[in-house]
């Protein structure tokens, strides 16, 4: 079952020429959580507020549940959509207290029941009587995710939900929200800039970069098969490479040697190619035919992050991003030498 | 299967495109110009027409009067715009401008003189001195008058102690005098305001320097101050100009008084000429605040803010402090004392009668309608602007603005000309009276209104849509009991300056509606100074009830 399609939207904002979004089209199947990925300015947002309703497009269609809302001259105002929606800063009504806040707009027989619902939901029993300057960045979250699906929506939407909230909270409710959602069954729509949240959360990432979806996937697939330059970038750290398709069928020939890639069958040998090496497919190895100078190391907890200079027989070279196990030692100035794992290497597209 | 879906879609849509939306675009060119200039007047977010349409009328509602009395000017007929060029208009604009230009200039002298002393020396209560300096502000000027005609006029108390008085209170320096004390705390407030902002890292950079208090304050403080002198000086000048209760009752005569005794003899087409010259003034100093609104931007506090080190007066403080204590004395103790005098005496002659209460009722009366209509009328625009900023709403918002600056006569003329035609049957009623606050005071609540919906996120509204309430539920359910905090404090201000109100009152009451503050114009101009004084008093204390409302602004 789709619960969202959206056809060919395009949005102009009045006052500019190029469109804010362009040309967007995306399924999203019930029940499943998709993240809108992509740097502020990219039209992420807008994409959000027009499956809600709160803008208009220009071009194209919005269907919720198979019925189209916006688009082909229909137009149902927000209201009528169904659509749960939590904000960045909540939007919480500051002269209603938890109760009211949830029940706002709940019309059902089952009032009562359906609010200390969907508050045992999300966690916040006893605490119906609180207004929401008296509770916590955490709390009045769980309040905003409670009142947007108290309704049962067809979808529920979160405007960039984790950003307001310090690190060790945000980590935490990442994985709330998820079961919040999951648990009451919802379709949800997120929008986020944060690569960390996005991987955590989605069943599904669509990328985006000035206006247009540049690659949906899984959060596996987006991180490890990224389709061109930007998503391979935009998604973790990664050295992107020209090269050309080695004669084996399993390798790409770059400046750096040979690097082994499993996934050329699209491709004819002696093709030009780009390529996007992932900071993790550099391993550190004493066999390693890639040796180079270590330029900068920064130690991050998780990992050693390392920016090495190679050497290139031309006389020129070139600067990688590798990623090194944190019991390894690794001071600026060291001669290093890495080997290539395959699974992180995708042949990827100009853009 | 999905192919064939598809196409489905497709076909559908071009079929929507030939019946339904073409139709649309070619039935009237017109229309779709106009839908499409509309759109982009509002930047894609256009309102809901009538409310767009419902602010309009309320801004020009607010406009309306002011604009005819300008109109009305235009057909007075060339004989009477020479005989009052020739006769009138000279003089008076000599008498206006002197006293503005003399009052405002002293004004700046004592209010930075005072906002040096209070906000940044060691002076004794320097905590107190802050808002009770700023009492004159709420006292009617045309109450400081009473009082001080009380104490120096002809049958004054410094007459009957001394034979004679010693000044005359009926000049231009008597004019000046109650003006100067009731008009200062602008300056004083404003200044003080900015030296309370004012970073350390300036003066810490001049004693660095070397300088002296008082180079520094020449060569730091005073350029700093400059801007800050500028708005209060144009306020101050906003406020004599359009001042009349004092300058009718020490029988001085500028343009306020002129249009006054020009409407009182029935000659209202002369007072649309002589409110011509008055209103291009008042223009001219709203321009000028404009301009120096627009400078403040520039000057703008850091983030790393220290406090400036209080100065220490040392041998200094006994004549600080006098000088201090004389402007409090003069400007709030004495004429308090000289009120609560003759009220004594009031109330033992029994002043507080049945007829006493009645003033006060029609006060309240006149005074609460005119309150209920501007918290009711300032809804749409304060929505209208807050959430669909645009060049019309801006527009909006400052028409509805236009009878604050203007003075009550000009309001007062306006509005008899337009009920006088067409609404004839509203004629002589108190209802008159309560549209001319309205116009006059409307701002205020506007004002807090925003202030106050402009901390509601517009994602409140769309949460609130989002949970199946449209627009005008969301309003009812969501913005009103959110402004409603604004629209109170906006709305008692509109009270306050209703109650006060004197010129616009006189000219608009029904014959025998009297409020308190026509009986203390009445009887302080036939002497009787004990039914007076009551009723001043009991507007004074009113006043100064929002006192902490009016502070907060600065």
């Amino acid at each position: 079952m789709i619960a969202i399609q959206l056809d060919a939207l395009a949005k102009i904002y009045p006052g500019t020429i190029e469109p804010a979004v362009n040309n967007i089209s995306l399924e999203i199947e019930k029940g499943s959580i998709v993240t809108l990925l992509g740097p502020s300015g990219c039209g992420k947002t807008t994409i959000l507020r027009l499956i809600a309703g709160f803008e208009k497009a220009e071009r194209g269609t919005v269907s919720l549940d198979g019925k189209v809302v916006a688009g082909n001259g229909i137009w149902v105002p927000p209201e009528q959509r169904g659509v749960g929606m939590v904000f960045q800063d909540y939007a919480l009504f500051p002269h209603l207290d938890v109760y009211k806040n949830v029940g706002f707009g709940y019309k059902g027989e089952d009032r009562r029941e359906r609010i200390m619902q969907v508050l045992d939901l999300v966690g916040l029993q006893g605490l119906e009587r609180r207004y929401p300057h008296e509770l916590s960045g955490g709390q009045q979250q769980r309040v905003a995710l409670a009142r947007a699906l108290a309704r049962r929506p067809v979808v529920v939407l979160l405007d960039e939900p984790f950003s307001n909230l310090d690190a060790d909270m945000r980590a935490q409710m990442r994985l709330e929200v998820k079961r919040i959602i999951k648990n009451a069954g919802a379709t949800a729509v997120l929008v986020s800039h944060d690569q960390k949240d996005a991987l955590a959360i989605s069943d599904k990432i669509a990328v985006l970069e000035a206006g247009e979806i540049q690659q949906v996937g899984t959060p596996r697939e987006i991180y490890q098969y990224p389709e061109n330059s930007f998503v391979a970038t935009f998604v973790g750290q990664t050295n992107l490479l020209k090269g050309k398709i080695g004669e084996d069928g399993c390798s790409v020939l770059t400046a750096l040697g040979k690097i082994p890639y499993n996934y050329t069958h699209a491709y004819q040998p002696g093709e030009q190619v780009n390529i996007s090496v992932r900071a993790e497919s550099l391993e550190m190895s004493r066999e390693g035919n890639i040796k180079g100078r270590v330029k900068e190391a920064m130690y991050t907890g998780e990992a050693i992050d390392v920016q090495v200079v190679v050497d290139l027989p031309g006389g020129e070279s070139l600067d990688l991003v590798a990623h090194v196990h944190p019991e390894e030692e690794v001071r600026e100035g060291d001669m290093v030498a890495f080997s290539v794992l395959p699974n992180f290497v995708k042949v990827v597209g100009d853009k | 299967m999905r192919r064939y879906d598809y196409h489905d879609g497709a076909a559908n849509m071009q079929y929507n495109l030939k019946y339904k939306i073409s139709p649309l675009y070619n039935r009237g060119t017109w229309s779709s110009i106009i839908k499409r200039l509309w759109g982009r007047l509002w930047g894609g977010n256009a309102p809901d027409p009538y409310l767009a349409l419902l602010a309009s009328a309320i801004g020009l509602l607010m406009a309306v009067p002011v604009l005819y009395v300008i109109w009305r000017s235009l057909f007075a007929g060339a004989e009477r715009w020479t005989r009052l060029l020739d006769t009138r208009i000279p003089a008076l604009m000599q008498n206006t401008l002197s006293i503005t230009v003399a009052t405002t200039l002293l004004s700046i002298v004592l209010g930075v003189s005072l906002a040096w002393l209070v906000y940044r020396c060691d002076l004794p209560g320097r905590h107190l001195w802050q808002w009770v300096l700023a009492i004159p502000l709420v006292i009617p000027p045309y109450v400081g008058a009473v009082a001080y005609i009380m104490l120096l006029g002809p049958t004054g108390w410094v007459r009957d102690l001394l034979g004679a008085a010693p000044v005359d209170i009926y000049s231009f320096g008597g004019v000046l005098f109650v003006l100067l004390m009731f008009k200062f705390p602008y300056v004083f407030l404003i200044c003080g305001a900015a030296l309370k902002r004012m970073n350390s890292s300036y003066e810490d950079t001049a004693r660095s320097v070397g300088m002296g208090t008082w180079e520094m304050f020449w060569k730091v403080n005073f350029p700093f101050l400059r801007l800050a002198i500028g708005a209060g000086a144009i306020l101050t000048s906003l406020c004599v100009l359009s001042e009349f209760g004092v300058i009718a009752l020490m029988r001085y005569n500028t343009f306020t008084s002129a249009i006054y005794y020009q409407m009182e003899s029935y000659d209202n087409i002369s007072a649309t000429v002589l409110s011509f010259p008055l209103i291009a003034l008042t223009l001219l100093f709203l321009w000028l605040e404009f301009l120096s609104r627009k400078k403040q931007k520039f000057y703008q506090t850091t983030n790393n803010f220290r406090k400036t080190e209080t100065i220490k007066l040392g041998r200094w403080k006994p004549l600080a402090f006098f000088w201090v204590g004389s402007v409090f004395l003069l400007s709030v103790l004495l004429p308090l004392s000289v009120l609560v005098y003759w009220s004594v005496f009031g109330l033992a002659g029994g002043a507080l009668d049945s007829s006493f209460w009645g003033y006060a009722l029609n006060s309240i009366k006149v005074a609460g309608l005119a309150t209920l209509m501007s918290m009711l009328l300032a809804l749409p625009v304060v929505y209208l602007k807050s959430r669909y900023p645009s060049l019309l709403s801006a527009v909006i918002s400052k028409i509805s603005s236009s009878g604050y600056a203007l003075p009550g006569v000009i309001v007062a003329l306006g509005i008899i000309f337009l009920f006088n035609q067409y609404i004839p049957w509203l004629y002589n009623t108190f209802f008159l009276v309560a549209v001319a606050y309205l116009v006059r005071f409307f701002p205020q609540t506007l004002q807090y209104g925003e202030a106050s919906l402009n901390l509601i996120s517009p994602r409140i509204d769309e949460a609130a849509r989002s949970l199946g309430y449209p627009s005008r539920k969301v309003l009812f359910r969501v913005i009103i009991p959110l402004l409603r905090p604004g629209l109170l404090a906006g709305g008692a201000l509109v009270f306050v300056s209703s109650l006060k109100e004197l010129p616009a009152t006189l000219l608009l009451r029904p014959p025998g509606f009297d409020t308190l503050a026509v009986r203390v114009w009445v009887e302080a101009s036939e002497a009787v100074y004990h039914l007076a004084a009551p009723a001043a008093l009991l507007i004074v204390l009113v006043s100064i009830l929002p006192l902490k409302l009016m502070l907060s602004k600065y």
